[in-house]
């Protein structure tokens, strides 16, 4: 019985509805660094929810000849932060007359993340490109600005699917009597391919495309394979 | 006629939380436009046709306008699934009675079994209904049972979330001892003008006339209804 | 508290944890989550009978859980059931009904109705308040000629000539508003519906993987089970064999087993027939 006072359970109960700024727009991104080149992918879903806004919308965007960056999680500080980062690598090379080296940009992303310590970015990247030696130079990022350089490293929606497949198969890791050593290019390539459509089958936000981004000394190439679109 | 749906158990909301599908879970929402008036030698009903869950139109062309004998009807608003498992219980008792008595039964009858199950379980139901119909000792009657289990009779009556946009409007067109025809007009008119202000309600107008004969069912589609002013 | 159930179930729920896992959660432990079918399933009536159809994607969260699971129940020999919401309801409450429907069959001498069918199964959702997460579309054949419904999981029923559920269930219906027309042929029937679970499966994230079609007529049922692998997997590009050798091993040793071995004879014996 209804006592007097008691809200009705016929009714449903004011609720108060709270400002959220932050979205999950789903995406993975992941990267590679090998003797002499680097190498950085992403597929190319865009989702929010149950839906897909856009089946073309790589995460990956390059910053200069050779430095590119993988960005995922809430799409509209993806756009605010790689504005702010184009910004200011401009005004690095007018100033400097030459492009920012890739681990100078890794540090100055890092300082742009933790000026928002308490407001973060709800972005989760990767930095790929060559270092001053001309190696090949991976770094990994949390939202707030905590990095390191890395050989390889998955981020986004599928990266806790695609990470333990690259330990084993590229890291050597619960191998026995396996020697690291750099891979090939294309061996890369086949197993970055791989996880990738592996991915697609398990998580629902990784699907349609990935684009593959390789920077060696010779400069940018990409290229497109197509994953499941369900 | 609101009705309230939900795709996914009503213990998950969290499950589904931030996914954008909130349609899926939203508890009892109200909003349709039904109504029922006396005529000259019966009733008139009447109902718009659109059943939401949230935003979502899960039927377009529902018929809210439901037998419960040959010569009563019920019109629903409020919880599909409560009105429908109410109309069905009053339905299996009235059915008995029928054969019971070997009479076609009251429309007081009808009524006050829906008020007595309404009331009963006015804590866990959602439901509004208006009971109209024709009997031989009073002829035709409109009862109304509003959200917690109300019986009143009363010469028409309005019911639902488009009803709010009404009460003037019938108010100054009503009068007793109509035509059939007219009847229906303002039966028809009251529920276009309630559909064109009301997001809830919506779709196609359904009518039925009851009286001695028995019933008569219309149905008004969108070329069909009747047109007020539009612009704003 | 109740001792652990060796005893054989009376029938219905067990609800004896319920006060135990109320307070573990309100002590900040995370209840598991079912297997939900974010699903598109759908049905239409055309000329000779219904056609159902659905994906076969179940999911637990963002996680694709089965690749390939069967949605459309089967209820009668006349009757199937697509089920959407949480994966167990659905089985457990088609399942229920089913046998429901058979032990109604055989009472009666009758084909059963899907109008009993819905009945059966409306009545029980409302017992349960929106609590059995199923949402249903019901399709079948009988006497009175082809008959669908969409059933919703707190117990109310539309009876209309195509429906759709699930989270794909707007792009399905998108479809259906488009495209449907009275009285269309068999191979229509099914290209609209193949179509519509199609939209599903490649605009809402919670379906995937095939199209299941149930085509029933006055005289024949086919399942179409994949009517269509609407997504091929896609192909390897490397080998992952390994070596042997490739897993560590930490110690090894060899046991011999003692093996009592005997024969037994297994003889023709008649039947006791007495």
């Amino acid at each position: 019985m209804a006592q007097l006072g008691q809200p009705l359970s016929d009714y449903q109960r004011p609720h108060q509805v709270h400002f959220s700024p932050y979205d999950f727009n789903g995406g993975t991104v992941l990267a590679i660094a090998g003797e002499n080149y680097a190498l950085i992918a992403t597929d190319t879903r865009l989702s929010q929810g149950f839906s897909i806004h856009s089946r073309e919308s790589p995460k990956t965007y390059s910053l200069s000849e050779n430095t590119v960056l993988g960005c995922c999680g809430f799409h509209g500080d993806v756009l605010t932060l790689t504005k702010t980062l184009g910004a200011r690598l401009q005004i690095f090379e007018k100033e400097h007359n030459k492009p920012m080296p890739t681990p100078s940009v890794a540090a100055m992303l890092s300082t742009i993340l933790y000026y928002r310590r308490f407001f973060p970015y709800y972005t989760h990247n990767l930095v790929a490109g060559l270092d001053e030696e001309g190696k090949g130079c991976v770094y990994s990022f949390d939202p707030v600005g905590s990095y390191e350089r890395e050989v390889y490293r998955a981020k986004g929606s599928a990266s806790a699917m695609l990470q333990p497949l690259l330990d084993n198969q590229i890291g050597g890791k619960n191998q026995q009597g396996y020697v690291v050593q750099p891979m090939p290019l294309d061996r890369c390539i086949a197993v970055v391919k791989d996880v990738f459509t592996s991915a697609a089958e398990r998580d629902i936000y990784t699907g349609d495309n990935i684009l593959i981004s390789v920077i060696t000394k010779d400069g940018l190439k990409s290229e497109k394979f197509p994953l499941r679109k369900d | 006629m609101a009705m309230m749906t939900s795709a996914f158990p009503s213990n998950g909301p969290e499950m589904l939380g931030g996914f954008g599908m909130e349609w899926l879970n939203t508890e009892v929402s109200t909003g349709t436009t039904i109504m029922a008036t006396e005529f000259d030698g019966g009733v008139i009903v009447g109902a718009d046709s659109r059943t939401t869950t949230g935003t979502y139109v899960a039927n377009r062309v529902t018929d809210k306008l439901t037998k419960v004998t040959d010569f009563i009807y019920c019109c629903r608003s409020g919880s599909a699934a409560d009105t429908q498992a109410i109309a069905d219980i009053v339905k299996y008792h009235i059915e008995f009675h029928r054969m019971e008595t070997g009479e076609e039964p009251l429309v007081n009858t009808v009524a006050n079994i829906f008020k007595q199950l309404c009331y009963d379980n006015r804590d866990q139901l959602s439901a509004g209904i208006i009971v109209a119909g024709w009997d031989k000792r009073e002829g035709g009657q409109v009862y109304s049972i509003p959200i917690s289990g109300m019986l009143h009779r009363m010469p028409f009556s309005i019911g639902g979330s488009g009803s709010t946009y009404l009460y003037g409007y019938v108010d100054s067109q009503y009068k007793p001892k109509q035509k059939k025809e007219d009847a229906l007009k303002f039966v028809a008119n009251s529920v276009s003008l309630a559909i064109n202000r009301d997001g809830s309600s919506g779709g196609i107008i359904r009518l039925a006339a009851i009286s001695k004969d028995g019933v008569e069912r219309f149905t008004l589609t969108g070329d069909q209804m009747p047109k007020f002013f539009e612009d704003c | 508290m109740a001792a652990p159930c060796v005893e054989q179930p009376k029938g219905g729920f067990s609800f004896e944890n319920c006060a135990r896992n109320s307070r573990l959660e309100q002590l900040g432990l995370k209840k598991p989550t079912a297997y939900k079918t974010g699903t598109t399933i759908a049905g239409i009536v055309f000329k000779d009978g219904v056609v159902l159809g659905a994906d076969t994607r179940a999911t637990e969260d963002t996680v694709v859980a089965d690749k390939n699971c069967a949605k459309i129940h089967y209820l009668s020999d006349n009757i199937y059931c697509c089920g959407a919401g949480t994966a167990a309801d659905t089985e457990m409450t088609t399942q229920m009904i089913s046998a429901e429907l058979e032990l109604h069959r055989l009472n009666t001498g009758r084909k059963p109705r899907v109008a009993t069918a819905n009945r059966l199964l409306k009545q029980m959702l409302f017992r349960y308040q929106g609590y059995i997460g199923a949402a249903l579309v019901l399709g079948g054949v009988d006497v009175t000629g082809p008959n669908l419904y969409s059933i919703w999981p707190h117990g109310s029923t539309d009876k209309l000539p195509y429906v759709t559920m699930g989270s794909g269930s707007l792009a399905a219906m998108a479809t259906f508003e488009d495209r449907f027309k009275p009285d269309m042929n068999r191979e229509e029937a099914m290209k609209l519906v193949r179509d519509a679970i199609a939209a599903g499966i490649f605009n809402d994230l919670g379906s995937g993987s095939n199209v299941d079609l149930c085509v029933i007529t006055k005289d024949k049922v086919e399942y179409i089970r994949p009517h269509e692998i609407a997504n091929q997997k896609g192909v390897k590009q490397g080998s992952y064999r390994y070596r042997r050798g490739t897993t560590a091993t930490l110690s090894s040793e060899v046991k011999k087993i003692e093996l009592d071995v005997f024969g037994t004879e297994v003889k023709h014996q008649p039947m006791d027939t007495q």
